[in-house]
């Protein structure tokens, strides 16, 4: 068994119209890793909001490009979407951001779902972001436990 | 017809007396919001006919898309008109579980 863990990097435009091939390589990985259907579609969630956040708050209109690192563990697969841009000062309030369940529909907020749902749909969700370096989203799930959850 | 990519977002329209059906296929996602939206918009204001979503050929939906049904939700609440999913996917109606807009999309008689 191989201690060390196996990296696939990916390095796209900033830009709506490539977050689908992000997906379509987490698929081919997170398959290839044994994980679950229903897992692949929780991760291809969370992946994409990441990077949906960078595509819409990272570079206004200067497009830029993101950084996909998919670090292959043993029974641990992290993502890493890393980008250069402004970095988002949504990110404090998106960690405020709750769900629907207990609000009213007049007082419901469009957007913010997005941070909500890469932390439930990961095992773990780390986000950094230095002023005007850029923000890095690192999440992870791990094969044994989410056999053991199901 | 030029063969459509499978995951290719569509959106189709069908009108009855009653109601008016929009049946999505695809992805739903960022890129295609603004496509979305675009459909959506001239039957968000016919408070005469029910407004449904049929889902049955969506394949994914992000924040984004979970967005425009909001608006739409407030939108429709706000004149006292319905607005309903249908056919929705198993791991589609996760994400609406999770986030809590499950409980505001009108209930759907399940005969059809």
């Amino acid at each position: 068994m191989k201690a060390d863990t196996q990296k696939v990097i990916l390095n796209l435009p900033a830009t709506a119209e490539f977050v689908d091939v992000v997906r379509l390589n987490l698929y081919g990985i997170a398959s290839k890793m044994g994980f679950s259907y229903e897992d692949i579609e929780d991760m291809k969630v969370a992946v994409s909001e990441a990077c949906n956040n960078s595509v819409l708050y990272a570079y206004g209109q200067d497009g830029g490009h993101i950084d996909v690192i998919f670090e292959i563990g043993e029974d641990t697969l992290s993502i890493i979407v890393e980008d250069e841009g402004e970095s988002f000062e949504t990110v404090k309030e998106m960690a405020d951001q709750t769900t629907l369940h207990d609000k009213e529909l007049s007082d419901v907020q469009i957007g913010g779902l997005g941070f909500y749902l890469m932390q439930a749909l990961m095992d773990d969700v780390r986000i950094e972001n230095v002023a005007g370096q850029g923000t890095r989203v690192t999440m992870s799930k791990s094969l044994a436990r989410s056999e053991e959850r199901v | 017809m030029t063969t459509n990519k499978n995951e290719k977002f569509n959106a189709v329209t069908q009108m009855d007396e009653q109601s008016c059906t929009v049946f999505v296929s695809g992805e739903m996602d960022l890129s295609v919001a603004p496509d979305f939206r675009l459909v959506m918009e001239p039957l968000v204001g016919n408070a005469e006919q029910d407004l449904i979503v049929n889902m049955k050929d969506l394949k994914y939906i992000d924040s984004t898309g979970i967005g425009i049904l909001l608006s739409i939700l407030k939108a429709r609440h706000g004149m006292n008109a319905s607005f309903a999913v249908e056919e929705v996917p198993s791991n589609i109606q996760k994400l609406f579980e999770m986030t809590g807009i499950a409980k505001f999309f009108a209930p759907q008689e399940n005969s059809h």
